[in-house]
Parts: C-alpha cells; sequence; structure tokens
C-alpha cells in the first residue's frame, strides 16, 4: 500500500495552545465525531540516513521517515562509490559520518509525521506523535497539528478521524521543550504505544523517558549495538515492561518453517537426538541468531551450558535433560549486497543422531531464499538423510510489521520472546560482552 | 488419529483469535446437543486458552436446575473429555450458569435478562452477549421475539444469535422465518449454523483453490467432466426417530450440509477474505444452481430408505423397524440427485449428491473428475485409462488424492493410475478442531463468514423445491427404494449416473 499525506496541511502552533486546539478540534468540527477510539501512537522517526542523503543532494526528498526502495538502493550505491565495504550497514556512523563530509547542504520539505504508510493508517489511529530529530543542533523545536481521516474504500462507513503531531527539531529542544508537552497529549482511556523507529544507542534520554512511563514498546533490536540491546531488553523485562521487537517479529518465517519440518509425526523423533545447530547471520550483529537458538532451547527443554567466541564465530552449548550436549553455533558471515536488517539469520543446518551410521542420521538445513546454502551442505551430509526447506524472505516494511502488532498484540510481551530473551541474556551475560 | 506428541516447536505459534468478553446463553441447555457438543467444544477453547477470564456459559432450559446441578450434570456428561483435565474443569466450570426458563413466558425472559446484568457484574462481561437457540425449530421464530421483547437483542454490536439447523422445512417457511428473524435482529446479529462448514477441510477447499495457481485454471466446464458430493453414515436412525421422521435424507442433509459444499466447490473467488464477499459468492452459485430436469424432477432424483441387512453376527434392522418410526414411514434415509450450475463456468457439468444413512461407510468427500485426454496415445494396463480426479475428504481421514497415470515399469508403454496423497494426520499429526469449536469461536468473535446468510438458505431450499412439492403433493412420483443396510443406496441410484455413463465412486 502507499503512503497517505494528511489532506490538510498541518498548522504550525506554539507549544502552549497544543492541546487546547486539539480539545477544542473535536468539539467544533464534527458534534457526532469525537475521533477514533483506538489507541495513540508515538514515533521516534530520526530518518537519519534518509536526511543525510537529501543534504548531501543524492535524492530531492520530500522527507518522509520511510526506508524506501530509490533511499536503499541510492545509499548502496554511495557506499560502492565511496569504495566502503559492501557489508556496510545502512544504519552505521561510518555512513553518515561519510555522508556528512559530502554534504551539499541541500534541504528538501519534511513531511515525517503527516506522511504515513497506509498499513498504519487503516488502523484509524486516534493520535500519531511523531518526534523528528534534524540534522541541524541549532533549529529549535516547531509543533504542528491537524486532523485526519483516513478515506475507507466502504463509501457507506462514516470516516474515523484521529489528529496528528508533529515535534521537529534538534534532539536537545526535542527533550526539553517536546517531552513536557506529550504528558498532557496522552488520552488516558485508550492504549498508548511507543515506536522506536530508530538506533536504540542513540537519545537513550527520550528512549528512557518513555520506557518509564507506561507505554507499549516497539522496537528492533537489530539497530543499534547488540550490547545495548541487550541491556535494554533487560531492564524492560525486570520492570514488566511490555517489549514489542521487530527482529523477534522478522524472525517468524524462520520459527515457522522450522516447526513445519516437524509437523509430520515421524519426524518428532528427531528433536530428541539433536547433537549440532549451526547458524548463518548476515554480518556480525548477533541478537537475531541468538533469540533463534535461545527460542529452540526453550521449546525443546534444554538448558544453557556455555558460550566462547572462537574468532568470529560464537559457539554455545546446551544440555538435554538426560544429560546429552547439543553443540550451536552461530556463523557472522559477510555478504556483497546486505539486508537493511542488521544479522538476518540466513541458513540453518540442524544435525540429528541416531546411531553411529551416517545414513540412519538426519540432516535439516533451511536456506534463505537470497542466499546460496553451499556452506551448510558441505562436510559429508549427504550420506545422512536430508530434508532442505527454503525459508521466504521478509519482504514487509518496517511499517507493516508495526501495523500487524499494533492490530493484533494486547501490548503484553509474548510469551515466546519473554522465555527467549531470558535465555538470550543468560547466554550473553555468560560470554562477558 | 494416531495418539502423537504435539510438536514443541509448533507450540504458541499459532496466532488464534482471543474471544472477547462475553456470556454465551444456550436455549435448550438441557439437551443433547448441549452435552454432546457445545460444552464439550467450550471445554475445548478454554483448553485451548482462548476463553477470557471474563466470560459466563448460562444454560436455559424449562427444568428448574441450579447452577451446580447444571455442573453437575455437565461434568457426568463430559466425564470422557475431562478425564486427564480435572482441574481444568473444576476452573472452567465457574463459567457455568443456569437460569430456568421457558421461551414462551416473557416474565420469564425478563427474568433472564436480570440474571444476565448481574452476571455481567460478576463476570465483567459488558454486555456482550451471544444467544445459541438449540431449541426444536418450532421456537426459532418465538424464542428470537421474546429476546427482542426482552430487549435483549437491542444492541447490534454486542448481542447475536445462533440458529441451529433446520432453518424451515422448504423455501416458503424459510423465508417466512427469515423475516420474522429479521425483524427481531438485523441479519449481522444472525449466525445460521451449519456444522459442515466449520469443518477444516470444508475450510481447506477455499484454500486449496484459491491459494494455489494451478488448480483455478482447470477448475471449470473445460476441464472437469463430473462433480460428485457424498456424505454416508454407517448409522441408522439411533434414537432420532421423532425428529427424523418428520424431516428425511433431503431436508436434514442435502438442502444444508451437501449444498454447503457444492456452494464452496463451484463458488467464483471472492474479491476479498471477508466474510459478505465470501457469502455473496456462496449465494450467487446456489440461486444459479438448478435440478438437472426441473419439469420432472423425479428424472433427476433417487430417495430409498433402509431395509434389514448386516450379517450374522450383526443383524442391522430395516429403518421401518426402528424404534419410533411407522411402520409404512415413506421417509427416505438415502437421497441422490443431479444438479447443474447454470453458470459460466459450470455450464453442463453435473453435480452430482448423495447422503444416506446405513451406507458402508462414514464419509464425506467431493470428487472432481477431470475430462478424458482427447487422445489415447497409451495403452492402459487395465481396460481404460482413468480419468484424473482430484478427491477431497472431508472426513474420516482427512486429505485429499489426486489420482493420475504413469507409466507402468516395463518395456511397453502402458499407463496405470497412481495416487498422489495428502493426509492432515501424516503432515500435520494434530487433530482438527470439530466443526463446533471453530464456529462456536467465530460466533463469539463476530465472524459469520462459515455462517449461512439469508438468502443463502433461501437458495438452497428453492433448489430443491421441485423434488419437495413432489414428495409432499404426487410422492408415488418420487417412490421411496428399498436398500439393504451396508450397501451403498438402492441400485436405482447407479442408473442416475449410469445414464451418463458414469458411476459412483465406491470409496
Amino acid at each position: 500500500m502507499k503512503p497517505q499525506l494528511t489532506l490538510q496541511t498541518p498548522l504550525e502552533l506554539p507549544n502552549d495552545e497544543i492541546s487546547n486546539y486539539l480539545n477544542q478540534l473535536w468539539i467544533s468540527e464534527d458534534s457526532y465525531n469525537s475521533g477514533a477510539n483506538t489507541f495513540s501512537l508515538i514515533i521516534w522517526q530520526p530518518a537519519w540516513l534518509e536526511q543525510h542523503l537529501v543534504r548531501a543532494g543524492l535524492i530531492n526528498g520530500p522527507i518522509t521517515g520511510y526506508l524506501s526502495t530509490e533511499i536503499v538502493e541510492v545509499a548502496k550505491q554511495f557506499i560502492l562509490d565511496k569504495g566502503l565495504p559492501l557489508t556496510t550497514s545502512l544504519s552505521s556512523n561510518e555512513l553518515f559520518k561519510l555522508l556528512e563530509v559530502n554534504s551539499a547542504d541541500r534541504d528538501a520539505e519534511d513531511f515525517r509525521g503527516q506522511f504515513f504508510e497506509s498499513s498504519i493508517s487503516t488502523l484509524n489511529p486516534r493520535r500519531l506523535i511523531t518526534l523528528a530529530p534534524t540534522l541541524n543542533n541549532n533549529s529549535g523545536m516547531k509543533t504542528f497539528v491537524s486532523a485526519y481521516c483516513p478515506l475507507s474504500d466502504s463509501s457507506a462507513m462514516q470516516p474515523i478521524c484521529g489528529d496528528l503531531v508533529v515535534f521537529r527539531g534538534d534532539s536537545n529542544s526535542i527533550v526539553n521543550q517536546g517531552l513536557k508537552i506529550i504528558d498532557e497529549l496522552s488520552i488516558d482511556e485508550l492504549p498508548s504505544w511507543l515506536w522506536w523507529n530508530g538506533n536504540l544507542d542513540e537519545s537513550s534520554e527520550i528512549f528512557e523517558y518513555f520506557s518509564n512511563n507506561g507505554l507499549r514498546l516497539i522496537i528492533d533490536t537489530a539497530l543499534g549495538s547488540p550490547n545495548r540491546c541487550l541491556k535494554v531488553l533487560d531492564q524492560l523485562i525486570k520492570s514488566n515492561k511490555a517489549i514489542n521487537d521487530l527482529n523477534w517479529v522478522r524472525l517468524k518465517n524462520w520459527r515457522e518453517s522450522l516447526a513445519m519440518i516437524f509437523d509430520p509425526p515421524s519426524r518428532r523423533p528427531i528433536l530428541d537426538h539433536i547433537t549440532d545447530i549451526d547458524l548463518d547471520i548476515a554480518g556480525d550483529h548477533v541478537l537475531q541468531g541468538l533469540f533463534f537458538v535461545s527460542w529452540i532451547s526453550d521449546k525443546l527443554g534444554w538448558s544453557f551450558v556455555s558460550v566462547n567466541k572462537d574468532n568470529e564465530l560464537f559457539k554455545i552449548e546446551f544440555k538435554r535433560r538426560n544429560g546429552e550436549k547439543i553443540h550451536t553455533s552461530i556463523n557472522p558471515l559477510p555478504l556483497g549486497n546486505p539486508s537493511i536488517h542488521l544479522g538476518q539469520v540466513i541458513g540453518l543446518r540442524l544435525i540429528s543422531k541416531v546411531s553411529e551410521e551416517q545414513r540412519n542420521n538426519t540432516c535439516i538445513i533451511l536456506g534463505c531464499e537470497s542466499v546460496e546454502c553451499m556452506r551448510l551442505e558441505a562436510g559429508g551430509m549427504a550420506d545422512m538423510q536430508l530434508i532442505e526447506q527454503v525459508v521466504p524472505n521478509s519482504f514487509y516494511s518496517s511499517e507493516s510489521d508495526v501495523s500487524k502488532l499494533l492490530g493484533s498484540s494486547r501490548g503484553n510481551t509474548s510469551p515466546l520472546f519473554e522465555n527467549t530473551i531470558k535465555i538470550a541474556l543468560q547466554i550473553f551475560s555468560a560470554f562477558n560482552y | 488419529m494416531s495418539s502423537v506428541l504435539s510438536n514443541p516447536l509448533r507450540l504458541g505459534l499459532r496466532q488464534e483469535r482471543v474471544i472477547p468478553p462475553q456470556s454465551l446463553v444456550i436455549f435448550g441447555a438441557s439437551g443433547d446437543l448441549t452435552h454432546r457438543k457445545l460444552i464439550p467444544a467450550l471445554f475445548e477453547l478454554y483448553l485451548q486458552r482462548r476463553i477470557p477470564s471474563e466470560f459466563g456459559i448460562v444454560g436455559c432450559a424449562r427444568r428448574p436446575w441450579t447452577d451446580n446441578e447444571f455442573r453437575a450434570k455437565m461434568k457426568i456428561k463430559l466425564s470422557k473429555q475431562i478425564s486427564g483435565n480435572e482441574k481444568e474443569w473444576d476452573t472452567f466450570s465457574n463459567y457455568l450458569f443456569y437460569e430456568s426458563v421457558d421461551l414462551q413466558q416473557s416474565d420469564h425472559v425478563v427474568r433472564l435478562s436480570k440474571r444476565l446484568n448481574e452476571i455481567d457484574k460478576i463476570q465483567a462481561t459488558h454486555g456482550n452477549r451471544t444467544f445459541y437457540l438449540s431449541v426444536s425449530p418450532n421456537f426459532y421464530a418465538s424464542g428470537c421475539k421474546a429476546l427482542k421483547d426482552a430487549g435483549l437483542l437491542d444492541d447490534p454490536k454486542k448481542s447475536r444469535v445462533v440458529i441451529e439447523k433446520p432453518f424451515g422445512r422448504d423455501y416458503s417457511t424459510a423465508k417466512k422465518l427469515n423475516k420474522i428473524v429479521q425483524s427481531c435482529a438485523d441479519e449481522s446479529q444472525i449466525y445460521r449454523i451449519d456444522h459442515y462448514l466449520g469443518k477444516e477441510t470444508v475450510q481447506n477447499i477455499l484454500v486449496l483453490r484459491f491459494a494455489n495457481t494451478i488448480f483455478e485454471p482447470i477448475w471449470n466446464r473445460n476441464y472437469i467432466s463430473s462433480v460428485q458430493i457424498t456424505s454416508s453414515e454407517t448409522v441408522g436412525v439411533e434414537d432420532r426417530a421423532g425428529y427424523y421422521e418428520s424431516s428425511g435424507a433431503l431436508r436434514d442433509m442435502l438442502q444444508n450440509h451437501l449444498t454447503q459444499m457444492l456452494a464452496v466447490t463451484a463458488m467464483e473467488p471472492p474479491g476479498k477474505f471477508e466474510p459478505e464477499a465470501i457469502r455473496n459468492e456462496k449465494a450467487k452459485v446456489l440461486q444459479a444452481s438448478k435440478l438437472a430436469d426441473e419439469n420432472e424432477p423425479w428424472n433427476c432424483c433417487i430417495r430409498g430408505q433402509y431395509g434389514d441387512g448386516g450379517n450374522s453376527s450383526n443383524r442391522l434392522k430395516g429403518y421401518r423397524k426402528e424404534d419410533g418410526v411407522h411402520s409404512n414411514s415413506t421417509t427416505e434415509t438415502y437421497v441422490a440427485t443431479k444438479v447443474f450450475v447454470d453458470n459460466w463456468r459450470w455450464q453442463g457439468v453435473p453435480f452430482y449428491l448423495r447422503t444416506g444413512k446405513r451406507l458402508p461407510k462414514r464419509l464425506g468427500e467431493i470428487v472432481l473428475t477431470f475430462k478424458d485426454v482427447p487422445v489415447h496415445l497409451f495403452e492402459s494396463t487395465i481396460i481404460n485409462p482413468a480419468p484424473n480426479q482430484l478427491i477431497l475428504r472431508i472426513q474420516p481421514n482427512e486429505g485429499a488424492t489426486f489420482k493420475f497415470e504413469v507409466k507402468s515399469p516395463g518395456s511397453g508403454m502402458k499407463s496405470r493410475p497412481v495416487e498422489m496423497e495428502f493426509s492432515y494426520d501424516e503432515s500435520f499429526g494434530e487433530p482438527s478442531d470439530e466443526g463446533y469449536v471453530r464456529l462456536l469461536a467465530d460466533a463469539m468473535l463476530s465472524d459469520p463468514t462459515l455462517f449461512t446468510r439469508s438468502d443463502e438458505v433461501e437458495a438452497a431450499w428453492k433448489l430443491y423445491t421441485p423434488l419437495i412439492e413432489l414428495m409432499d403433493n404426487s410422492p408415488w412420483k418420487l417412490p421411496i427404494h428399498n436398500y439393504e443396510s451396508m450397501t451403498w443406496g438402492p441400485p436405482e441410484s447407479d442408473q442416475l449416473l449410469s445414464k451418463d455413463n458414469i458411476f459412483w465412486r465406491r470409496p
């Protein structure tokens, strides 16, 4: 679905008038329509890459906050042109610094907060508050307000309307001025979500402000250093905060594909004899791989024994209830055309040994659509019973994943994810990252 | 279904929809359906953790039971299902309440309304209610009126009525009943249940057809020569003679279950997977369906009644000797008919539908037989190459089989048929939910996709009107043929197909 713009140009208002204006809006506009009875969504929307590319004159804008194919392609071309490693992440500081050096001081209209995907707008959020930090450190803060009514396919339906507020300015101004107003804008009777659509390493003051504020959190642990991301998860779990992690959501195809292998009852015994699991991940962001291994161990009732790092390879050992050991490894691989999401799982090999005779044993290989699994297929596995499956790439945008969470989740942490985090934390703390 | 441990990696992966807080009010709570199907289905939903903590099940019948008596009776009746889940039952039974209600007495319904308000407070069910009419069809209209008069159906978003089959006895009574029911509640509040639509395998027809590219292009008159829909039972009338004598196989099975299977098999792809889009397409198919010979309907329908049968160790008595059945009964226990769907997709393709009691196998299946190849290049190891067939098994051994020709091993070039098999059991190893589990949950979730809309019900009755009129006015033109118990119906039903050079598939 294509992104949508508000029909009305947002009105710039002084901070102290916003709350009053929004209250008046619903009284004066339509006495029968007091706004959607749904939820509020606060979005941290830095869009640093997009802002840098605009400033460097590599794209024309307007700035939307939406990571379009054009932005990805232009950024990858820039990486290639400047001789950066092909594995460079699109959210890396190295890339941003180089773009800064290449700044042409270009500018473009900033539509962040008034330009959102229809997958979210069709959920009729009652209030969308966008925090749009700018690259310019001394820009101050401007506030914009608008009502919006997503148009429905069904003409018979009365439009369900909401409003939006955009805080645009440098991060300091957002901290000093924006956060003060946000409290006034909360609608107590509706659930409130925060989508942190940025790196977890940045603006920790703002993130902590919201995470302490009882909001339902949507984060992406593929953005930010694994260490910081795990610390955030640790704090949130300890304080019983609801967490939804897009990095976990994107693992769904892998969990589903692996579960599918064992749906036929005849294959269930394989699970009792697993000896090795090897995971390939794209790049060196280890969290998704760690989640995957932790989830498997939780489901199969394994307990964690040890972890060590051998070059780039993470080796983790588990123990079955009967004392048998299971060796797992997470192998970061450099890819020429990496996914925009760091550390995506790209391959899994699972070996189950029931006897000394290779042909009685089983090797299961899951590979993603876009990557060869030659490495996993090597090593005499062909003598075993081979079960291979291709896992479909997840082509959904973050906006689409977020809309699914908003539409289906009650905001609590999924019990599967909660257990997974606990094991992942156990492994990570043993490693003393 | 073989007993196997569940797939541990599957646990928690299914994203089941959680039923919103509400009270489910069952009228006819002392009847069979309540303890055979409804409470077991609700208990299953509870075990699947799909019942919210804010929930109540209010049994209503004329008997003067208390809450505890109702709980105790259900516990006895469900002892098999409870076994091994005693703790869970103890918690679940706290959801059970009982109110003695005669729907014909307005003061009873007013009293019920007050009780429901109290339960709303205790259980925090927010006035959200689903009313299940598991009563004699004679009380559907008056039951709905009583609920409306008590104001229990006033809020279309917070109240729903589930109505069991049969919905009417023929086209005119169904139309009349629809009118009355729709005067009491909005169509969006009415859930006419057909438990066949709750079966996983019937729903799978939609997925098979519309989630795969390969079937839809050949799912039409250009490639399919005939369709057979069978639902057979091994049991006789059992203890349902009272109902069955006034119903018969046509009203009990053909008009609803088999016709719904026809609709799902023959419908056009809906624009969206949304309740109204699907029901529109099903209604269109039923409206386009007609008996193969409407002017002389006796040419396209065979009725039968089971006679004595079985073997020396298990003698089975004929229908007329069953308890509660009239000794000269002309109620059909078997019916087979030929139908055409008069639209672009299906013009000229015969749909043969049959259902009966005391047949050799309990089975539900849909068989699509494809046209013969234009030229037989290869000799077959059997007399003629078998046409391709796609067999969708609704029950038991749910799954699908595709029959096609391959080269028979050897130096010659002879062909022989083989089967490609998909079995739910082998592929998933987990029993699918009973139809009532799915449908009860859907009704409580206000999802009408798998419920029949008024126009579907009316179209289905209209389709069989020439047969019903014949049965009522000139029954001798549609005689009852006797068939031996545990055989595949009267020989005349074979002739219905042999005229077209087709045979019933012997499953």
